[in-house]
């Protein structure tokens, strides 16, 4: 008796356990690894951004070329 | 009846496997501990459910898993190379059909702790890896604890599921394993995420760990009170108020005393005087042999070598008659006597390259959850950890003092190759490896937070002046 009381209590709880995994998003990937990964594609896509928009502020800014002047 | 509920289990398991292979691997892990085709009857015992199990683990890993972050660490390595060796020696064995017969149950153990570290890749299969070993062996300490506490135990009275006296149900490696086991189960009132803190989950890890303790009194396994004083004097080192543990351990401990039987008292005596028991005995002349035996046989005699042994010593026997008390001394002769400790188990059975091996895979074990317990500690200490990362300086501590018991237990008894703690090692490389894959992600943002080739080099002059700084970035 005491013997089908434990194995009930230990499977039940097992199932349960399993149960809750499967419906889990976190088992297959990782929230936290994946939160860094992600947040470092975001911050390396604002540099690139960034970059880009200093770039072209640079070219708008920057006087024109007299020799192409005097060509035109 | 009770083999058809466990098939049910087995494939309900399976089922939801389907849809999160990973499951399978917990699968195995259940079948390997639990030993279901043992407990139950008909259909089961003729069915190989677990080489079932290994197939589905094993290939729905192989197809299914998106396998990302996976490494092969050098206690990977060091667990092939001892697999290797092991193999070796079978084939050089001095008791090749016994040898054979233990190989046959080794090899799994082995591989399946090499393979097991590739799974744990996140944090949620790292948890229920330990939820899954917690909740097999407590399955069985569960039984032993209601059997214990309403009266029943003895020495080699005990019964369990299944009473052939091997694997984790021997009540020695049985006592071992559960006291092991008990920092990991209270770390699930703390920070577990499948059971999320509560108190019904507090009240059944206190009932458990409680039955846990009940292991070794029931048993009588006086390998299981070493391992329990052990415990407690290792959980010192992590207690805050060390006074009040220490006071409280000692009323806990002077309460239990009147309901222990008088058989429990003359069993553990035999601890402070070994002499006087046969099996205690017996021990030191075995571990004598063994030293003698890897002198003349380095690279060891394969699995089961002790079944060469024989020797002859003196035993004092008591025997009493009113109130006299006489001891005569008898001569015992003893053939083919067990080990009786994990390290004369490998030393006898592979030599020193064997031993210098296992003995490595352990303490690099020790060291690596000091590490991790050490650096994420700090880091929580200092308020850089968010919830996602409390938890890994516990469980690093937890399976550090698991690999200290079974140390502890392993000296009396021959558990070298026991799958539940080769289980362990497999999860602790695990979490190595999911701290390093965070780290490594910090690092690799904080390296490219510097642009181009002279920042890459400040990056990495920054990380060797302070490597906080670019983990925190």
């Amino acid at each position: 008796m005491i013997d089908y009381i434990a194995l009930s209590i230990g499977h039940g709880v097992l199932a349960i356990a399993l149960l809750r995994l499967v419906m889990r998003d976190g088992l297959d990937v990782d929230p936290l690894l994946d939160g860094l990964r992600q947040a470092a594609l975001e911050r390396r896509k604002a540099r690139v951004d960034a970059r880009r928009a200093k770039r072209r502020g640079a070219r708008d800014t920057k006087p024109a070329d007299p020799q192409t002047q005097a060509e035109s | 009846m009770l083999g058809f509920v466990f098939l049910a289990f087995i494939g309900f398991v399976l089922l939801l496997g389907l849809r999160r292979p990973y499951l399978w691997v917990l699968l195995y892990v259940y079948i390997d501990i639990l030993a279901p085709q043992r407990i139950g009857f008909g259909v089961i015992q003729s069915l190989q459910v677990s080489l079932v199990a290994f197939a589905a683990a094993f290939g729905g890993w192989l197809l299914l898993d998106r396998k990302q972050g996976v490494t092969f660490s050098f206690r990977q390595a060091l667990l092939l190379v001892f697999f290797a060796y092991c193999f070796w020696t079978t084939g050089h064995a001095d008791f090749p059909a016994e040898a054979g017969t233990k190989w046959n149950w080794v090899w799994k153990a082995l591989l399946f702790a090499i393979f097991l570290p590739f799974t744990l890749t996140t944090r949620a299969r790292i948890e229920a890896l330990g939820l899954t070993m917690v909740l097999a062996i407590g399955t069985i300490v569960i039984g032993t604890g209601m059997k214990v506490t309403l009266g029943g135990g003895g020495y080699g009275n005990l019964k369990f599921f299944v009473n052939d006296n091997s694997g984790i149900y021997e009540s020695s490696t049985l006592a071992t394993v559960a006291i092991a086991l008990t920092p990991l189960i209270w770390w699930f009132t703390r920070y577990g995420t499948i059971y999320r803190p509560h108190w019904a989950v507090t009240a059944f890890a206190i009932a458990l760990i409680f039955a846990c303790l009940m292991v070794p009194i029931g048993t009588e396994a006086r390998t299981g009170l070493l391992c329990i004083a052990a415990l407690a004097v290792l959980l010192l080192r992590y207690t805050r108020r060390r006074l009040l543990f220490i006071v409280g351990a000692g009323v806990l401990g002077l309460a239990a005393l009147p309901f222990l039987p008088q058989s429990y008292y003359d069993r553990m005596a035999t601890i402070a005087a070994p002499g006087g028991d046969e099996s205690a005995s017996t021990r030191m002349a075995v571990w004598e042999w063994t030293l003698e035996y890897v002198a003349q046989n380095p690279a060891g005699g394969g699995f089961d070598a002790y079944r060469g042994n024989s020797f002859t010593y003196q035993m004092p026997v008591r025997e009493g008659t009113g109130n006299s008390t006489s001891v005569e001394y008898r001569k015992v002769t003893d053939e083919g006597r067990a080990f009786h400790s994990s390290l004369f188990e490998v030393l006898g059975e592979q030599g020193y390259p064997g031993f210098i091996m296992w003995a490595l895979l352990h303490l690099t074990g020790l060291w690596q959850m000091e590490r991790v317990r050490a650096r994420w500690g700090k880091r929580d200490r200092a308020g850089d950890n968010g919830e996602d990362e409390a938890w890994i300086a516990p469980m690093a501590t937890a399976l550090q003092l698991a690999t200290c018991v079974y140390l502890v237990g392993a000296l009396f008894q021959g558990i070298a190759y026991q799958p539940v703690m080769l289980m362990i090692i497999g999860l602790q490389i695990g979490l190595n490896s999911y701290c390093k894959r965070i780290e490594s992600a910090r690092e690799q943002d904080a390296l490219d937070s510097y642009s181009g080739p002279r920042g890459r080099i400040k990056a990495k002059r920054g990380k060797a002046d302070g490597p906080a700084d670019a983990v925190t970035a």
